[in-house]
């Protein structure tokens, strides 16, 4: 008789898959966790009732990031949504693409090195606002090629109907275009959130430090060697992305990118 | 009006798009150049020449082409394979959940992440250790900051497999493999012969541009080298990055060189994937 | 649409322009001539950045929790902390110098001398203004290790905020005879292979400093300017030395840790018998912690280890100039260094003379919480020796790279 492995491979595959997110509390919970040690000598919410009692800054950096990466999302999906009509409905459509994709294949720290010295110019260093328009320049290509498959002959002839049937621009927008997009908006706008709040290169350029976001904490704790901190910061990092990618699955799992 | 409308999108477009592009490529290469900068005197061909004489860009490319080939080799590889082998699966309630949870975790908390495990002093040591296999911490095997890059390879797998799975499931339905898998069958041809007639090869098709831009994303990536790499060689953005902020402020300028060396590899390579007339599917 | 578009671009452009906003440069010359009361009194409810090295997570207590809300208190001045160190404040600077900001993000720096050095290569600190400094004249600058860094003069360019010195760290237990010279290293990394290594940071730049000073052949070989014929001749020493023994090192000297960070853990892991570090090996707070084990004791090298002072300092472009002097003023106070000198806290020793203090506070420092496990500043005084010049750390960075690292 054959046995089928399937069952177990799966069943292994989904407890991988949910180790680092069990690991990483368990690591926030320890303290003195010295090797070999298997166990950790400490276990407790200490970690916790200092990083949320305390200076360490942790809970700002939390709002910092959800801040930023929320105007980040909102900006670039909704410029992106704009701007691809543009784009896309434009004869030398594929040149402008072909635009579009250099910097979105450039190493995002390495686009901020060289970009540094005109946001000092323009004052955008070190601060919030620079933070925020330095990632929008990355999640602006991402949202813009993003939408390039929305705007096609379909979506056109739709436009072209209401228009024959005499709705106004407005009634365009709400009545037809919004609607067919309302799926890719939402996924648009879950993507551009994870780009800008997964950043950490391009933000310690331009944040230098005085914006300290998650992935800079993270960062942080794991040059000063403080894992369980850093742990913690981890959890902090993951844990909103899960609960938006479980309101948002339905909508990434049908019209998947 | 219908003239108007286009136009400013346009100009929005290369504000955003292209401008801040075109600037950093252009200040990056004044700056290797020596024409601007504080610690610099004018225009010289010296940095160019001690970069490219060094080897230490060559180097650090190959080494990074190598890791980024094999893991993008090893995760579509292995993507392909659960997509043959458990799409059935995958479609039920909870799985279809938790495999989206992969993309939940950041480049930098899966450094993080793998350093704890594979670290000489981290949990796969300890339990080793507990186990009887070693008796001290350096007896564990070198899997983070190591030579062969292994702690590098195996985040980079963590990160690009999942997504890729999802890819070739959506693109599995979307292309409707399942009927046509059937068609051959019925037509006589055995599920060897379907997978290498039908399966692979549309979802090859369907995804190669995708395969290759995360090839190129992969060859840029900071975080995860930053953390798990070691000193000599490295991956490019660490490079650039390390040659930008060093302590030597008369050599700041070769990291520009770098910098506008690696930006033309993959200008180059965008103009090569996007420039041919073809119809590009689930590239966005 | 266009519409939306004119708003989003406005958005865009409006927020560009709000933090644009520079105001004409206001005429500092003229604080470092200003009596103490008017500076304190432009100091005043102003906000001050300081940019300081935000890796351990007692300095981070010290500010946060005792100088953050001290200064607000006594002079209303609300100190917002941001990391960074060395090369980021440089790079700070420079590309402020080259986009012609006249007020600059930060005012003011923790630093030490090879950062000095290359701020001052670039013009890129304001002063002199230590002198202005009520507290400056509890300064025990008769100490040539606080009135020279790197062998140059402060000259009023910076204020000494601490004192310490370079430690070897070992664990008595499992290392009875640690080494004290080279020729012991050699035989020590030989009997026991894979347990010694160099930070390729700071740390590690700094032990190799010491290890140049006694290929030099004693303890003030490195002493005065840079000279690069005696650079050339112990370094090739040098990397003779270490490759010749690389193979001995840990990871048989393919790699090198990347921060002194990593390289302690190693040392709590048992994988390195031997660690260093500033601050007397900066073993007090690691055993504290739980990271050290108990029986870790620190020592200076024979031919001796490196102490120096670190500084604070005020930037060319700071916006807040009478706010930073105010600030460092307070760091420099017998209450703030009393607290930071606390053996459980920050644990670092002060730059004032015990001699010029009030008595009171003399008796403090004198009895203030000893260090359990890791050495007092005096008891390495013997064997410390000066900052060699920067160009010598800079040398040696870029040669440890090419020479053994990718070699």
């Amino acid at each position: 008789m054959r046995v089928n492995w399937k069952p177990f491979v799966l069943s292994l595959a989904v407890l991988l898959i949910l180790f680092p997110f069990v690991y990483l509390v368990f690591l926030s919970l320890a303290s003195e966790w010295r090797f070999p040690e298997v166990w950790p000598s400490y276990l407790g919410l200490k970690n916790w009732v200092t990083v949320f009692g305390s200076e360490t800054g942790l809970l700002r950096s939390f709002f910092s990031s959800l801040l930023i990466s929320l105007s980040v999302a909102v900006f670039s999906t909704a410029s992106g949504f704009m701007i691809s009509k543009a784009v896309f409905y434009h004869p030398k459509k594929r040149t402008l693409t072909l635009l579009a994709y250099f910097p979105y294949i450039l190493a995002p720290v390495v686009f901020a090195a060289c970009l540094s010295f005109f946001f000092l110019k323009m004052g955008l260093f070190g601060n919030m606002t620079g933070v925020v328009v330095a990632q929008f320049i990355i999640a602006f290509p991402y949202a813009l090629l993003f939408f390039s498959s929305f705007w096609n002959e379909k979506v056109k002839s739709y436009e072209d109907l209401v228009a024959t049937l005499g709705g106004n621009k407005w009634q365009t927008y709400t009545k037809v275009v919004l609607p067919l997009a309302k799926g890719l908006l939402m996924i648009c706008f879950f993507q551009t959130f994870l780009i800008s709040w997964f950043e950490y290169g391009l933000t310690s350029i331009i944040g230098i430090g005085k914006v300290q976001t998650l992935t800079i904490k993270v960062f942080m704790f794991i040059k000063e060697a403080n894992y369980y901190y850093g742990a913690l910061s981890c959890c902090l990092l993951i844990f909103p992305p899960v609960v938006l990618l479980y309101f948002n699955k339905r909508y990434v799992f049908k019209k998947l990118v | 009006m219908k003239t108007k409308k286009p136009n400013i999108g346009i100009v929005l477009f290369v504000a955003i798009g292209v401008v801040p592009f075109a600037a950093a490529f252009v200040y990056a290469l004044l700056y290797s150049f020596g024409i601007i900068g504080v610690a610099n005197q004018g225009f010289t061909l010296r940095f160019w020449e001690s970069v490219l004489a060094s080897g230490t860009f060559f180097k650090s490319l190959g080494y990074s082409v190598v890791i980024a080939l094999v893991a993008v080799s090893l995760s579509v590889g292995g993507a392909l394979w659960v997509t043959l082998k458990f799409r059935r699966q995958l479609e039920k309630r909870i799985l279809s959940f938790v495999i989206y949870l992969p993309l939940a975790i950041p480049g930098i908390v899966t450094g993080f992440f793998t350093f704890q495990l594979f670290s000489k002093g981290g949990f796969f040591a300890r339990i080793s250790h507990k186990l009887g296999f070693i008796t001290e911490a350096s007896q564990f095997p070198d899997l983070v900051n190591d030579g062969l890059a292994v702690g590098i390879i195996l985040s980079f797998i963590t990160m690009v497999m999942p997504f890729f799975v999802l890819l070739f499931l959506n693109v599995y339905k979307n292309e409707r493999i399942e009927e046509l898998s059937i068609l051959a069958q019925s037509l006589g041809a055995n599920s060897r012969q379907v997978v290498h007639c039908v399966f692979l090869p549309i979802l090859i098709r369907k995804t190669w541009v995708l395969i290759i831009l995360y090839f190129i994303f992969l060859l840029g990536a900071y975080e995860v080298p930053l953390i798990l790499g070691q000193e000599s060689p490295q991956m490019l953005s660490v490079l650039i990055i390390q040659e930008i902020k060093q302590y030597d402020l008369d050599k700041i300028s070769e990291g520009y060189v770098v910098a506008v060396l690696y930006t033309l590899l993959v200008s180059v390579a965008a103009l090569a994937l996007f420039l041919p007339k073809r119809k590009r599917a689930y590239a966005s | 649409m266009r519409k939306i578009n004119y708003i989003l671009f406005g958005l865009l452009l409006g927020t560009i322009l709000l933090s644009c906003g520079e105001k004409a440069s206001k005429n500092d010359e003229r604080l470092k001539t200003a009596t103490w009361e008017s500076i304190a009194s432009e100091a005043r409810g102003t906000t001050v950045n300081f940019m300081m090295w935000q890796g351990s997570t007692a300095i981070n207590d010290y500010i946060n929790n005792y100088v953050v809300p001290s200064v607000k208190e006594k002079y209303n001045i609300d100190l917002q902390i941001s990391g960074g160190q060395g090369p980021e404040i440089v790079q700070l600077v420079m590309g402020e110098k080259q986009a012609d900001i006249e007020e600059g993000q930060v005012d003011m720096v923790w630093i030490n001398g090879e950062t000095f050095f290359q701020l001052r290569k670039i013009n890129g600190l304001w002063g002199p203004f230590v002198e202005q400094l009520p507290n400056a004249a509890l300064i025990n600058f008769e100490d040539s290790f606080i009135s020279t860094d790197f062998q140059q003069p402060i000259n009023g360019m910076e204020a000494p905020w601490s004192i310490n010195q370079f430690a070897i760290v070992y664990d008595y237990k499992k290392v009875p005879n640690p080494p004290k010279n080279i020729p012991e290293l050699e035989n020590f990394i030989k009997e026991h292979p894979g347990t010694f290594t160099i930070s390729n940071d700071f740390t590690g730049m700094t032990l190799l400093k010491s290890l140049l000073a006694e290929l030099g052949g004693s303890p003030n070989a490195l002493n005065g300017p840079f000279d690069e014929k005696k650079y050339k001749e112990l370094s090739e020493k040098l990397w003779k030395f270490i490759n010749d023994n690389k193979r001995y090192f840990w990871k048989e000297g393919r790699t090198f840790p990347k921060e002194q960070s990593k390289m302690h853990q190693l040392y709590a892991n048992g994988e390195l018998l031997i660690a260093y570090g500033f601050s007397e090996g900066g073993i007090e707070d690691k055993v504290l912690n739980g990271l050290y084990p108990k029986t870790t004791k620190g020592y200076a090298w024979e031919n001796g280890t490196i102490r120096n002072s670190n500084y604070l300092g005020i930037l060319y472009n700071a916006p807040q100039k009478a706010g930073a002097m105010q600030v460092i003023n307070f760091l420099l106070s017998p209450e703030a260094q009393f607290k930071k000198a606390d053996a459980n806290g920050m644990d670092s020793n002060t730059v004032l003379a015990m001699d010029k203090l009030e008595l009171e506070w003399k008796d403090k420092f004198l009895e203030a919480r000893k260090r359990q496990y890791g050495p007092i500043l005096e008891e390495l005084e013997a064997n410390a020796i000066a900052e060699p010049a920067p160009e010598y750390m800079i040398r040696l960075y870029e040669d440890f790279r090419k020479k053994v690292i990718e070699n």
